[in-house]
Protein backbone atom coordinates (compact mmCIF):
# COMPACT_ATOMS: atom_id res chain seq x y z
CA UNK A 1 0.00 0.00 0.00
CA UNK A 2 3.04 2.49 0.85
CA UNK A 3 4.18 1.73 -2.66
CA UNK A 4 1.40 3.11 -4.37
CA UNK A 5 0.50 5.94 -2.20
CA UNK A 6 4.84 7.16 -2.59
CA UNK A 7 3.96 6.19 -6.56
CA UNK A 8 0.78 8.21 -6.53
CA UNK A 9 2.57 11.00 -4.62
CA UNK A 10 5.15 11.42 -7.16
CA UNK A 11 2.83 11.57 -9.85
CA UNK A 12 0.83 14.29 -8.27
CA UNK A 13 3.96 16.40 -7.56
CA UNK A 14 4.99 16.18 -11.09
CA UNK A 15 1.47 16.58 -12.27
CA UNK A 16 0.88 19.79 -10.32
CA UNK A 17 4.76 21.59 -11.00
CA UNK A 18 3.72 20.81 -14.75
CA UNK A 19 0.21 22.25 -14.13
CA UNK A 20 1.18 25.49 -12.88
CA UNK A 21 4.89 25.78 -15.51
CA UNK A 22 3.37 25.03 -18.82
CA UNK A 23 0.23 27.47 -17.06
CA UNK A 24 2.41 30.57 -16.81
CA UNK A 25 4.08 29.79 -20.52
CA UNK A 26 0.99 29.36 -22.45
CA UNK A 27 -0.06 32.40 -21.02
CA UNK A 28 2.38 35.14 -21.30
CA UNK A 29 3.24 33.41 -24.69
CA UNK A 30 -0.21 32.46 -25.93
CA UNK A 31 -0.93 36.37 -26.14
CA UNK A 32 1.85 36.58 -28.77
CA UNK A 33 0.13 33.83 -30.82
CA UNK A 34 -3.34 35.57 -30.84
CA UNK A 35 -2.34 38.94 -32.16
CA UNK A 36 -0.73 36.75 -34.86
CA UNK A 37 -4.13 34.80 -35.43
CA UNK A 38 -5.61 37.98 -35.58
CA UNK A 39 -3.35 39.74 -37.91
CA UNK A 40 -3.22 36.82 -40.60
CA UNK A 41 -7.30 36.35 -40.75
CA UNK A 42 -7.55 40.26 -41.06
CA UNK A 43 -5.21 40.17 -44.30
CA UNK A 44 -6.19 36.73 -45.24
CA UNK A 45 -3.38 34.98 -45.06
CA UNK A 46 -5.14 31.50 -43.90
CA UNK A 47 -5.10 28.44 -45.63
CA UNK A 48 -8.80 28.39 -46.91
CA UNK A 49 -9.64 25.52 -48.04
CA UNK B 1 -27.16 31.80 -0.13
CA UNK B 2 -23.33 31.22 0.28
CA UNK B 3 -21.70 34.06 -2.12
CA UNK B 4 -21.20 37.67 -0.99
CA UNK B 5 -21.84 41.07 -3.20
CA UNK B 6 -17.97 41.13 -3.98
CA UNK B 7 -18.47 37.25 -5.59
CA UNK B 8 -21.31 38.12 -7.70
CA UNK B 9 -19.55 41.24 -9.06
CA UNK B 10 -16.66 38.88 -9.84
CA UNK B 11 -18.88 36.50 -11.82
CA UNK B 12 -20.82 39.17 -13.33
CA UNK B 13 -17.19 41.12 -14.49
CA UNK B 14 -16.16 37.72 -16.07
CA UNK B 15 -19.16 36.83 -17.86
CA UNK B 16 -19.38 40.34 -19.38
CA UNK B 17 -15.73 39.86 -20.16
CA UNK B 18 -16.14 36.95 -21.86
CA UNK B 19 -19.37 37.08 -24.24
CA UNK B 20 -18.04 40.59 -25.47
CA UNK B 21 -14.73 39.55 -26.55
CA UNK B 22 -16.49 36.26 -28.27
CA UNK B 23 -19.19 38.27 -30.17
CA UNK B 24 -16.47 40.77 -31.11
CA UNK B 25 -14.52 37.95 -32.66
CA UNK B 26 -17.15 37.65 -35.57
CA UNK B 27 -15.63 40.10 -37.42
CA UNK B 28 -12.47 37.83 -38.13
CA UNK B 29 -14.83 35.34 -39.69
CA UNK B 30 -15.30 34.97 -43.45
CA UNK B 31 -15.48 31.63 -44.55
CA UNK B 32 -16.60 28.21 -43.51
CA UNK B 33 -12.50 27.50 -42.68
CA UNK B 34 -12.59 30.56 -40.37
CA UNK B 35 -16.03 29.61 -38.59
CA UNK B 36 -14.99 25.86 -38.19
CA UNK B 37 -11.16 25.85 -37.72
CA UNK B 38 -10.18 29.54 -37.49
CA UNK B 39 -8.35 29.84 -40.35
CA UNK B 40 -5.74 26.65 -39.41
CA UNK B 41 -4.10 29.87 -37.72
CA UNK B 42 -3.70 28.51 -34.19
CA UNK B 43 0.09 28.60 -32.70
CA UNK B 44 1.73 26.04 -30.10
CA UNK B 45 0.92 28.72 -27.11
CA UNK B 46 -2.95 29.43 -28.26
CA UNK B 47 -3.10 25.25 -29.56
CA UNK B 48 -2.39 24.47 -25.91
CA UNK B 49 -4.77 26.96 -24.24
CA UNK B 50 -7.89 26.10 -26.47
CA UNK B 51 -7.24 22.35 -25.88
CA UNK B 52 -6.55 22.53 -22.43
CA UNK B 53 -9.56 24.76 -22.09
CA UNK B 54 -11.86 22.44 -24.65
CA UNK B 55 -11.19 19.41 -22.13
CA UNK B 56 -11.22 21.01 -19.14
CA UNK B 57 -14.88 21.80 -17.63
CA UNK B 58 -16.69 22.31 -14.24
CA UNK B 59 -18.23 18.53 -15.45
CA UNK B 60 -14.54 17.13 -15.77
CA UNK B 61 -13.69 18.71 -11.94
CA UNK B 62 -17.09 17.24 -10.99
CA UNK B 63 -16.53 13.94 -12.50
CA UNK B 64 -12.88 13.34 -11.28
CA UNK B 65 -13.71 14.80 -8.24
CA UNK B 66 -16.27 11.90 -7.73
CA UNK B 67 -13.94 9.57 -9.23
CA UNK B 68 -11.45 10.48 -6.04
CA UNK B 69 -14.40 10.71 -3.59
CA UNK B 70 -15.44 7.16 -4.87
CA UNK B 71 -11.85 4.85 -5.29
CA UNK B 72 -9.59 6.79 -3.89
CA UNK B 73 -6.07 7.53 -4.72
CA UNK B 74 -6.67 4.53 -7.26
CA UNK B 75 -8.69 6.73 -9.23
CA UNK B 76 -5.31 8.28 -10.32
CA UNK B 77 -4.65 5.94 -12.30
CA UNK B 78 -6.99 6.66 -15.56
CA UNK B 79 -5.93 10.66 -15.15
CA UNK B 80 -2.33 9.14 -15.46
CA UNK B 81 -3.30 6.85 -18.42
CA UNK B 82 -4.91 9.62 -20.47
CA UNK B 83 -2.00 11.97 -19.76
CA UNK B 84 1.24 9.17 -20.29
CA UNK B 85 -1.42 8.67 -23.43
CA UNK B 86 -1.72 12.15 -25.19
CA UNK B 87 2.39 12.42 -24.80
CA UNK B 88 2.92 9.50 -26.66
CA UNK B 89 0.62 10.49 -28.98
CA UNK B 90 1.96 14.08 -29.57
CA UNK B 91 5.78 12.83 -30.10
CA UNK B 92 5.08 10.20 -31.89
CA UNK B 93 2.51 12.25 -34.16
CA UNK B 94 0.49 9.08 -34.52
CA UNK B 95 -2.72 9.78 -36.77
CA UNK B 96 -2.79 13.41 -35.68
CA UNK B 97 0.08 14.91 -37.99
CA UNK B 98 -1.78 12.78 -40.95
CA UNK B 99 -4.78 14.43 -40.10
CA UNK B 100 -3.48 18.02 -40.22
CA UNK B 101 -1.68 16.74 -43.81
CA UNK B 102 -5.34 16.22 -44.66
CA UNK B 103 -6.75 19.46 -44.10
CA UNK B 104 -9.69 18.09 -42.70
CA UNK B 105 -12.59 19.89 -40.51
CA UNK B 106 -14.22 16.67 -39.35
CA UNK B 107 -13.08 13.67 -38.29
CA UNK B 108 -16.15 11.58 -40.54
CA UNK B 109 -14.35 13.60 -43.44
CA UNK B 110 -11.55 11.24 -43.47
CA UNK B 111 -13.77 8.39 -44.28
CA UNK B 112 -14.87 9.65 -47.53
CA UNK B 113 -11.50 10.87 -48.04
CA UNK B 114 -10.05 7.18 -47.50
CA UNK B 115 -13.78 4.74 -47.44
CA UNK B 116 -16.70 6.53 -49.30
CA UNK B 117 -19.41 8.54 -48.48
CA UNK B 118 -21.84 6.31 -47.44
CA UNK B 119 -19.36 5.51 -44.64
CA UNK B 120 -18.90 9.03 -43.88
CA UNK B 121 -22.02 9.47 -43.18
CA UNK B 122 -22.37 6.68 -41.21
CA UNK B 123 -19.90 8.05 -39.10
CA UNK B 124 -21.51 11.09 -38.77
CA UNK B 125 -24.67 10.14 -37.60
CA UNK B 126 -22.60 7.78 -34.95
CA UNK B 127 -20.47 10.63 -33.96
CA UNK B 128 -23.17 13.25 -33.39
CA UNK B 129 -25.04 10.59 -31.18
CA UNK B 130 -22.50 9.53 -29.29
CA UNK B 131 -21.39 13.11 -28.91
CA UNK B 132 -24.74 14.66 -27.90
CA UNK B 133 -25.57 11.92 -25.50
CA UNK B 134 -22.01 12.29 -24.12
CA UNK B 135 -22.71 15.73 -23.75
CA UNK B 136 -26.37 15.17 -22.49
CA UNK B 137 -25.49 15.07 -18.63
CA UNK B 138 -23.28 18.16 -18.60
CA UNK B 139 -25.67 21.01 -18.30
CA UNK B 140 -27.31 19.38 -15.29
CA UNK B 141 -24.39 18.66 -13.45
CA UNK B 142 -22.79 21.72 -14.34
CA UNK B 143 -25.82 23.51 -12.48
CA UNK B 144 -25.82 21.24 -9.82
CA UNK B 145 -22.27 22.72 -9.41
CA UNK B 146 -23.48 26.17 -9.39
CA UNK B 147 -26.25 25.98 -7.23
CA UNK B 148 -24.91 23.70 -4.25
CA UNK B 149 -21.75 26.40 -4.16
CA UNK B 150 -23.62 29.62 -4.64
CA UNK B 151 -26.23 28.47 -2.46
CA UNK B 152 -29.35 29.23 -5.13
CA UNK B 153 -32.00 27.30 -3.98
CA UNK B 154 -32.02 23.73 -6.36
CA UNK B 155 -35.33 24.64 -7.61
CA UNK B 156 -33.94 27.24 -9.99
CA UNK B 157 -31.86 24.58 -11.41
CA UNK B 158 -33.42 24.61 -14.73
CA UNK B 159 -33.12 28.50 -14.78
CA UNK B 160 -29.84 27.86 -14.44
CA UNK B 161 -29.07 25.54 -17.10
CA UNK B 162 -30.62 27.94 -19.55
CA UNK B 163 -28.78 30.73 -18.28
CA UNK B 164 -25.38 28.61 -19.49
CA UNK B 165 -26.38 27.30 -22.36
CA UNK B 166 -27.87 30.91 -23.39
CA UNK B 167 -24.69 32.34 -22.86
CA UNK B 168 -22.36 30.00 -24.22
CA UNK B 169 -24.65 29.78 -27.44
CA UNK B 170 -24.33 33.52 -27.72
CA UNK B 171 -20.59 33.62 -28.80
CA UNK B 172 -20.29 30.44 -30.21
CA UNK B 173 -23.11 30.65 -32.73
CA UNK B 174 -21.72 33.68 -33.76
CA UNK B 175 -18.55 34.14 -34.08
CA UNK B 176 -17.81 30.33 -34.72
CA UNK B 177 -14.28 29.07 -33.58
CA UNK B 178 -12.25 32.04 -33.73
CA UNK B 179 -14.73 33.42 -30.49
CA UNK B 180 -14.50 29.86 -29.32
CA UNK B 181 -10.61 30.36 -29.33
CA UNK B 182 -10.27 34.00 -27.66
CA UNK B 183 -12.46 32.80 -25.33
CA UNK B 184 -10.64 29.66 -24.20
CA UNK B 185 -8.14 31.87 -23.87
CA UNK B 186 -9.17 34.21 -21.33
CA UNK B 187 -11.01 30.73 -19.68
CA UNK B 188 -8.04 28.78 -19.65
CA UNK B 189 -6.22 31.09 -17.56
CA UNK B 190 -9.22 32.08 -15.17
CA UNK B 191 -9.63 27.56 -14.60
CA UNK B 192 -6.16 27.49 -14.21
CA UNK B 193 -6.06 30.12 -11.31
CA UNK B 194 -9.16 28.64 -10.16
CA UNK B 195 -7.68 24.94 -9.89
CA UNK B 196 -4.47 25.96 -7.92
CA UNK B 197 -6.32 28.14 -5.55
CA UNK B 198 -9.04 24.95 -4.66
CA UNK B 199 -6.35 22.26 -4.68
CA UNK B 200 -4.62 24.35 -2.13
CA UNK B 201 -7.51 25.03 0.11
CA UNK B 202 -8.67 21.69 0.20
CA UNK B 203 -5.75 20.22 0.93
CA UNK B 204 -4.72 22.23 3.47
CA UNK B 205 -8.57 21.94 5.03
CA UNK B 206 -9.05 18.49 4.71
CA UNK B 207 -4.94 18.04 6.02
CA UNK B 208 -3.03 15.04 4.15
CA UNK B 209 -2.69 13.05 6.80
CA UNK B 210 -6.26 12.77 7.67
CA UNK B 211 -7.27 12.44 4.02
CA UNK B 212 -5.04 8.87 3.52
CA UNK B 213 -6.15 7.94 6.80
CA UNK B 214 -9.39 8.08 5.96
CA UNK B 215 -8.72 6.55 2.13
CA UNK B 216 -7.15 3.35 4.16
CA UNK B 217 -9.90 3.31 6.85
CA UNK B 218 -12.62 3.24 4.31
CA UNK B 219 -11.45 1.27 1.08
CA UNK B 220 -8.39 -0.27 2.66
CA UNK B 221 -5.53 -1.45 -0.04
CA UNK B 222 -8.06 -0.90 -2.89
CA UNK B 223 -7.68 2.77 -2.04
CA UNK B 224 -4.19 2.93 -3.24
CA UNK B 225 -3.53 -0.13 -5.50
CA UNK B 226 -6.03 0.12 -8.80
CA UNK B 227 -5.11 -3.96 -9.60
CA UNK B 228 -6.85 -4.65 -6.32
CA UNK B 229 -10.01 -2.21 -6.99
CA UNK B 230 -13.25 -4.66 -8.21
CA UNK B 231 -14.16 -1.85 -10.21
CA UNK B 232 -10.79 -1.42 -11.67
CA UNK B 233 -8.27 -4.61 -12.85
CA UNK B 234 -6.79 -5.37 -16.06
CA UNK B 235 -9.55 -4.94 -18.02
CA UNK B 236 -9.88 -1.57 -17.12
CA UNK B 237 -6.23 -0.62 -17.54
CA UNK B 238 -6.71 -2.07 -21.34
CA UNK B 239 -9.43 -0.51 -22.21
CA UNK B 240 -8.46 3.03 -20.97
CA UNK B 241 -5.52 2.64 -23.01
CA UNK B 242 -7.31 2.08 -25.22
CA UNK B 243 -10.31 4.83 -25.17
CA UNK B 244 -7.32 7.39 -24.35
CA UNK B 245 -5.97 6.54 -27.78
CA UNK B 246 -8.85 7.15 -29.72
CA UNK B 247 -10.04 10.32 -27.53
CA UNK B 248 -6.81 12.05 -28.64
CA UNK B 249 -6.76 11.49 -31.97
CA UNK B 250 -10.16 10.53 -32.91
CA UNK B 251 -12.56 12.42 -30.77
CA UNK B 252 -13.81 15.22 -32.50
CA UNK B 253 -13.59 19.19 -30.83
CA UNK B 254 -8.99 17.61 -29.99
CA UNK B 255 -9.22 16.71 -33.41
CA UNK B 256 -10.61 19.77 -34.39
CA UNK B 257 -8.11 21.88 -32.36
CA UNK B 258 -5.15 19.43 -34.30
CA UNK B 259 -6.56 20.63 -37.94
CA UNK B 260 -6.96 24.30 -36.57
CA UNK B 261 -3.06 24.16 -36.01
CA UNK B 262 -0.53 26.26 -38.53
CA UNK B 263 1.62 22.59 -39.21
CA UNK B 264 1.34 18.96 -38.52
CA UNK B 265 4.38 20.25 -36.57
CA UNK B 266 2.34 22.55 -34.36
CA UNK B 267 -0.08 19.55 -33.68
CA UNK B 268 2.49 17.55 -32.26
CA UNK B 269 3.82 20.04 -30.17
CA UNK B 270 0.39 21.38 -28.73
CA UNK B 271 -0.69 17.66 -27.92
CA UNK B 272 2.93 16.61 -26.27
CA UNK B 273 2.81 19.85 -23.71
CA UNK B 274 -1.43 19.20 -23.27
CA UNK B 275 -0.45 15.80 -22.13
CA UNK B 276 1.56 17.19 -19.17
CA UNK B 277 -1.78 19.19 -18.08
CA UNK B 278 -3.79 16.40 -18.23
CA UNK B 279 -2.01 14.79 -15.62
CA UNK B 280 -2.95 17.40 -13.71
CA UNK B 281 -6.55 17.94 -15.12
CA UNK B 282 -7.35 14.45 -13.53
CA UNK B 283 -5.27 14.17 -10.49
CA UNK B 284 -6.30 17.68 -8.97
CA UNK B 285 -9.52 17.13 -8.70
CA UNK B 286 -9.59 13.78 -7.77
CA UNK B 287 -7.04 15.00 -4.89
CA UNK B 288 -10.57 17.56 -4.14
CA UNK B 289 -12.38 14.62 -3.94
CA UNK B 290 -10.72 12.52 -1.42
CA UNK B 291 -10.55 16.05 0.94
CA UNK B 292 -14.05 15.92 0.83
CA UNK B 293 -14.17 11.99 1.45
CA UNK B 294 -11.62 13.29 4.76
CA UNK B 295 -14.38 15.74 5.43
CA UNK B 296 -17.63 14.76 4.77
CA UNK B 297 -17.87 10.67 4.04
CA UNK B 298 -19.88 10.03 7.32
CA UNK B 299 -22.98 8.89 5.68
CA UNK B 300 -24.38 4.98 5.05
CA UNK B 301 -22.03 2.65 2.47
CA UNK B 302 -22.73 3.04 -0.94
CA UNK B 303 -21.09 0.26 -3.41
CA UNK B 304 -17.73 0.75 -0.59
CA UNK B 305 -17.85 4.22 0.07
CA UNK B 306 -19.37 6.33 2.48
CA UNK B 307 -22.40 8.49 0.97
CA UNK B 308 -21.11 12.16 2.22
CA UNK B 309 -23.02 14.19 5.20
CA UNK B 310 -23.02 17.79 4.82
CA UNK B 311 -25.29 19.71 7.54
CA UNK B 312 -27.35 16.73 8.37
CA UNK B 313 -28.40 16.02 5.12
CA UNK B 314 -27.03 12.64 2.80
CA UNK B 315 -25.95 13.56 -0.51
CA UNK B 316 -24.60 11.70 -3.73
CA UNK B 317 -20.92 11.59 -4.19
CA UNK B 318 -20.98 13.84 -6.94
CA UNK B 319 -22.14 16.80 -5.16
CA UNK B 320 -19.51 15.97 -1.86
CA UNK B 321 -17.24 18.42 -4.17
CA UNK B 322 -18.95 21.50 -4.52
CA UNK B 323 -20.46 20.80 -1.16
CA UNK B 324 -17.09 21.19 0.44
CA UNK B 325 -16.05 24.51 -1.67
CA UNK B 326 -19.21 26.55 0.16
CA UNK B 327 -17.81 25.63 2.86
CA UNK B 328 -13.88 26.27 2.74
CA UNK B 329 -13.84 29.04 0.44
CA UNK B 330 -14.57 32.69 1.53
CA UNK B 331 -15.81 35.94 0.03
CA UNK B 332 -13.56 36.90 -3.30
CA UNK B 333 -11.74 33.72 -3.00
CA UNK B 334 -15.45 31.91 -3.73
CA UNK B 335 -16.14 34.13 -6.73
CA UNK B 336 -12.87 33.72 -8.65
CA UNK B 337 -13.34 29.91 -7.97
CA UNK B 338 -16.90 29.92 -9.45
CA UNK B 339 -15.96 32.43 -12.07
CA UNK B 340 -12.99 29.64 -13.15
CA UNK B 341 -15.64 27.39 -13.05
CA UNK B 342 -18.18 28.80 -15.45
CA UNK B 343 -15.12 29.70 -17.70
CA UNK B 344 -14.31 25.91 -17.75
CA UNK B 345 -17.77 25.29 -18.28
CA UNK B 346 -18.10 27.70 -21.11
CA UNK B 347 -15.04 26.81 -22.81
CA UNK B 348 -16.17 23.25 -22.92
CA UNK B 349 -19.79 23.79 -23.90
CA UNK B 350 -19.30 26.22 -26.70
CA UNK B 351 -16.34 23.62 -27.99
CA UNK B 352 -18.51 20.87 -27.79
CA UNK B 353 -21.28 22.41 -29.45
CA UNK B 354 -19.50 23.57 -32.11
CA UNK B 355 -17.40 19.83 -32.71
CA UNK B 356 -21.08 17.97 -32.84
CA UNK B 357 -23.03 20.95 -34.75
CA UNK B 358 -20.11 20.84 -37.26
CA UNK B 359 -20.59 16.87 -37.78
CA UNK B 360 -24.55 17.62 -38.76
CA UNK B 361 -23.74 19.59 -40.63
CA UNK B 362 -21.14 18.89 -42.74
CA UNK B 363 -21.15 14.95 -42.30
CA UNK B 364 -24.86 14.57 -42.39
CA UNK B 365 -26.73 17.58 -43.84
CA UNK B 366 -24.08 18.11 -46.95
CA UNK B 367 -23.20 14.83 -48.01
CA UNK B 368 -27.34 13.80 -47.41
CA UNK B 369 -27.31 16.89 -50.41
CA UNK B 370 -25.05 15.28 -52.42
CA UNK B 371 -26.58 11.76 -52.48
CA UNK B 372 -29.67 13.43 -53.37
CA UNK B 373 -28.51 15.56 -56.56
CA UNK B 374 -29.01 18.05 -54.77
CA UNK B 375 -26.77 21.55 -55.74
CA UNK B 376 -23.61 22.49 -52.98
CA UNK B 377 -24.57 25.12 -50.89
CA UNK B 378 -22.70 28.44 -50.14
CA UNK B 379 -20.52 29.54 -47.27
CA UNK B 380 -22.89 31.32 -46.03
CA UNK B 381 -25.14 28.89 -46.36
CA UNK B 382 -23.00 26.08 -44.82
CA UNK B 383 -22.17 28.54 -41.74
CA UNK B 384 -26.09 29.08 -40.82
CA UNK B 385 -26.47 25.45 -41.56
CA UNK B 386 -24.45 25.10 -38.62
CA UNK B 387 -25.60 27.63 -36.46
CA UNK B 388 -29.52 25.86 -36.92
CA UNK B 389 -27.41 22.05 -36.04
CA UNK B 390 -25.96 24.35 -33.26
CA UNK B 391 -29.81 25.58 -31.45
CA UNK B 392 -30.66 21.79 -32.34
CA UNK B 393 -28.00 20.21 -30.41
CA UNK B 394 -29.02 22.64 -27.61
CA UNK B 395 -32.40 21.59 -26.77
CA UNK B 396 -31.76 18.15 -26.85
CA UNK B 397 -29.13 19.20 -24.16
CA UNK B 398 -31.25 20.74 -22.47
CA UNK B 399 -34.35 17.42 -22.57
CA UNK B 400 -32.09 14.64 -21.94
CA UNK B 401 -29.95 16.97 -19.04
CA UNK B 402 -33.58 16.84 -17.09
CA UNK B 403 -34.74 13.59 -18.10
CA UNK B 404 -31.51 11.00 -17.80
CA UNK B 405 -29.86 10.60 -15.07
CA UNK B 406 -26.27 8.21 -15.01
CA UNK B 407 -26.97 5.18 -13.15
CA UNK B 408 -22.78 5.22 -11.97
CA UNK B 409 -19.69 7.38 -11.85
CA UNK B 410 -20.61 9.89 -14.51
CA UNK B 411 -16.58 9.19 -15.63
CA UNK B 412 -17.63 5.98 -16.55
CA UNK B 413 -21.20 7.25 -18.28
CA UNK B 414 -18.80 9.26 -20.42
CA UNK B 415 -16.70 6.87 -21.56
CA UNK B 416 -19.23 4.64 -22.23
CA UNK B 417 -21.04 7.51 -24.85
CA UNK B 418 -18.00 8.16 -25.94
CA UNK B 419 -16.78 4.52 -27.38
CA UNK B 420 -20.05 4.23 -28.97
CA UNK B 421 -18.19 5.75 -32.04
CA UNK B 422 -14.54 5.77 -31.11
CA UNK B 423 -14.10 2.23 -31.10
CA UNK B 424 -15.00 2.05 -34.69
CA UNK B 425 -13.65 5.31 -35.86
CA UNK B 426 -10.37 4.63 -34.21
CA UNK B 427 -9.99 1.17 -36.40
CA UNK B 428 -11.00 2.53 -39.40
CA UNK B 429 -8.64 5.51 -38.79
CA UNK B 430 -5.67 3.30 -37.93
CA UNK B 431 -6.69 0.84 -40.87
CA UNK B 432 -7.28 4.06 -43.46
CA UNK B 433 -3.64 5.35 -42.49
CA UNK B 434 -1.93 2.42 -41.94
CA UNK B 435 -2.99 -0.94 -43.37
CA UNK B 436 -3.72 -0.67 -47.28
CA UNK B 437 -5.84 -3.75 -47.20
CA UNK B 438 -8.36 -2.03 -45.44
CA UNK B 439 -11.63 -1.76 -47.65
CA UNK B 440 -15.22 0.12 -46.99
CA UNK B 441 -17.00 -2.89 -45.77
CA UNK B 442 -14.41 -3.49 -43.18
CA UNK B 443 -15.60 -0.03 -41.98
CA UNK B 444 -19.25 -0.60 -42.05
CA UNK B 445 -18.51 -3.94 -39.85
CA UNK B 446 -16.11 -1.56 -37.07
CA UNK B 447 -18.84 1.01 -37.08
CA UNK B 448 -21.58 -1.13 -36.36
CA UNK B 449 -20.28 -3.75 -34.38
CA UNK B 450 -18.33 -1.12 -32.69
CA UNK B 451 -21.52 1.05 -31.66
CA UNK B 452 -23.54 -2.03 -31.02
CA UNK B 453 -20.99 -3.54 -28.80
CA UNK B 454 -20.94 -0.01 -26.46
CA UNK B 455 -24.69 0.38 -26.58
CA UNK B 456 -26.80 -3.03 -26.21
CA UNK B 457 -24.32 -4.66 -23.33
CA UNK B 458 -24.70 -1.45 -21.25
CA UNK B 459 -28.02 0.50 -21.87
CA UNK B 460 -29.66 -2.88 -21.97
CA UNK B 461 -27.96 -5.52 -20.31
CA UNK B 462 -26.47 -3.14 -17.73
CA UNK B 463 -22.87 -5.01 -18.12
CA UNK B 464 -19.96 -3.47 -16.35
CA UNK B 465 -18.26 -0.74 -18.19
CA UNK B 466 -14.93 -2.20 -18.25
CA UNK B 467 -16.54 -5.35 -19.98
CA UNK B 468 -18.34 -3.02 -22.12
CA UNK B 469 -16.16 -0.40 -23.51
CA UNK B 470 -13.29 -3.29 -23.83
CA UNK B 471 -15.64 -5.62 -26.01
CA UNK B 472 -16.77 -2.71 -28.64
CA UNK B 473 -13.09 -1.98 -29.63
CA UNK B 474 -12.25 -5.71 -29.48
CA UNK B 475 -15.51 -6.06 -31.75
CA UNK B 476 -14.95 -2.76 -34.09
CA UNK B 477 -11.20 -4.14 -34.97
CA UNK B 478 -12.89 -7.96 -35.46
CA UNK B 479 -15.36 -5.81 -38.01
CA UNK B 480 -12.48 -3.93 -39.44
CA UNK B 481 -10.77 -7.18 -40.05
CA UNK B 482 -13.33 -9.26 -40.99
CA UNK B 483 -14.99 -6.95 -44.08
CA UNK B 484 -11.62 -5.88 -45.64
CA UNK B 485 -10.63 -9.83 -46.15
CA UNK B 486 -14.45 -10.94 -46.99
CA UNK B 487 -14.85 -7.84 -49.50
CA UNK B 488 -11.19 -6.63 -49.91
CA UNK B 489 -10.55 -3.32 -51.14
CA UNK B 490 -10.14 -3.70 -54.73
CA UNK B 491 -13.59 -4.60 -54.77
CA UNK B 492 -14.66 -1.94 -53.20
CA UNK B 493 -12.59 0.88 -55.01
CA UNK B 494 -15.86 1.36 -57.21
CA UNK B 495 -17.68 2.74 -54.62
CA UNK B 496 -15.05 4.51 -53.20
CA UNK B 497 -16.59 8.76 -53.13
CA UNK B 498 -20.07 7.46 -53.82
CA UNK B 499 -23.14 5.83 -52.40
CA UNK B 500 -22.02 2.04 -52.05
Amino acid sequence: MSLWLYFWVANLILAGLTFVLITGVVIVRGIDDLKEMFRRLTKGESERD
Amino acid sequence: MNFAPLDWAIVGIYLLLSVTVGVLARKYVGSVADYLVAGRELGTYLGIATLAATEIGTITFMYNAEFGYRYGFAAFLPALISGVVMIVVGRTGVVIARFREMKLMTVPEFFEKKYSRGLRLLTGILVAVGGILNMGVFLKIEGEFLTIVSGINIKYLVAVMTAILLLELTYTVVGGMVAVVVTDFIQYALLSVATILVSIFAVYHAGWANMVEKVAHTLGSAGFNPLENPKFGWSFLFWQILLWFSVHTCWQTTAMRMFSTRSPETSKKVMTWTGFIFLGRGMLPMIWGIAALALFGTGPLLAGSPLPVVNGHTLAPIDAMPAMLAQILGPGIKGIVVAGMLAATMSVNSSYLLGWSAVISQDIVLPLRQIMHKPQLSSRRQIFVNRLANLFVSLFLMFWGLYYTPPGAVYLYLNITGTIFLAGAFACVLGGLYWKKASTTGGYLAMILGAAGAIVPFFFFHWSENITGFAAFGLAAAGLLLGSFLKPRQLAANSAGGFP
